[in-house]
């Protein structure tokens, strides 16, 4: 460490020859050898710095529907994504014919459909089994980017936001329709 | 003129500053650290976990249960369920009443489960503690067939609100 030597070094002694003897004596200060001191405080440190994780892990809270019999809805409030087995994804409002969307586009498109049926949009999530866990959160994560959009847009017309959002199964007739995209 | 020997001083050089931002960066890290769970030790696997955009909502430390779906080794195919529960005295009833755990695992704070096991342990968690909050923490590279199997678990035992685990992405 630094601070070899002596501390404190070069205060006695400021004046050579014989002193009076009643002269006063300099006080010197209090000297502490902080040196171990530091040297601990360091180690430690350099400990709590390689061992602290910076990123916690944060959550997306997710509810899902206890089993109940099937709940009656309207087609015309559907709005259906469907997740492929390779990633891609597929929208269809109500009964038209699913369509290709790119990830990117999905906020919008998921915007415009909220705002025209306001709260009365049913989203449902459909997602193929092979599909990976890493595009299911990522669709899940623009959904609820939209949401701070939705919420904004909804309250200047006094319409407090209520979501209704649903994953349902993936079926064979559901597979069927999307293959050939 | 006579050379007069001066006597050297040593290189003296006021620490105190250096001193006290050592220590403030000390006390600071100390009180951030969070140390790895006795279960995070030792499992053989790690979790990439897939990137959400920022959220300020962070997992909660009381009474969770955690379900890892990890995968194990090199092989994707490989991929497996963990069970994990932060509250000792809640663990240690759970894997006691649980079916489908053997002695060994049970002084261990993660088991590893199947679907049954998986069942049986988030009901017996609910049973022993209905406030339990349940976590799934899975791999990004997992199939959703894990998750939706998980999930299905967890509606059947109705335990139908939890958390998914994820990474804050980064540059948001």
């Amino acid at each position: 460490m630094a601070g070899g030597g002596t501390l404190g070094a070069g205060r006695e002694r400021a004046k050579r020859g014989k002193p009076s003897k009643r002269k006063k004596k300099k006080r010197v200060g209090f000297v502490l050898d902080m040196t171990p001191l530091v040297d601990i405080a360091f180690l430690l440190l350099t400990f709590f710095m390689f061992t602290t994780t910076m990123t916690t892990p944060q959550i997306m809270q997710m509810f899902i529907p206890p089993q109940t019999d099937n709940v009656e809805v309207p087609m015309s409030k559907l709005f259906t994504i469907r997740v492929r087995g390779d990633g891609k994804l597929f929208y269809n409002p109500a009964k038209d014919e699913p369509q290709l969307v790119l990830m990117k586009d999905l906020k919008k498109l998921m915007f415009d459909a909220n705002m025209k049926l306001k709260n009365q949009l049913i989203t449902v999530l459909k997602i193929d089994d092979n599909a990976s866990y890493d595009i299911v959160i990522r669709v899940l994560d623009e959904l609820n980017l939209v949401e701070g959009d939705l919420v904004p847009a909804l309250q200047k017309e006094n319409l407090p936001r209520e979501r209704r959002f649903t994953i349902a199964p993936m079926t064979e007739k559901d597979l069927e329709e999307i293959k050939p995209l | 003129m006579s050379k007069v020997k001066m006597k050297r001083t040593g290189f003296v050089l006021d620490m105190t500053p250096l001193v006290d931002i050592a220590f403030l960066l000390l006390t600071f890290f100390m009180f951030t650290a969070k140390f790895k769970s006795e279960a995070e030790s030792e499992q053989k696997f790690q979790i990439k976990r897939p990137k959400a955009s920022a959220d300020t909502s962070k997992i909660p430390d009381k009474d969770l249960a955690i379900i890892k779906i990890a995968i194990d080794s090199a092989n994707i195919g490989d991929t497996s369920y963990y069970y994990e529960m932060t509250n000792e005295k809640d663990r240690t009833a759970v894997y006691a009443n649980a079916k489908g755990i053997d002695d060994s695992q049970r002084g261990k704070m993660q088991v590893k489960a199947n679907l049954a096991t998986l069942e049986e342990l988030v009901g017996e968690s609910r049973i022993q503690n209905p406030k339990t909050k349940f976590a799934i923490d899975a791999d990004k590279r997992i199939r959703f067939k894990w998750l939706n199997d998980c999930m299905e678990v967890m509606r059947k035992k109705r335990a139908t609100a939890f958390n998914l685990v994820t990474d804050k992405k980064q540059g948001m």
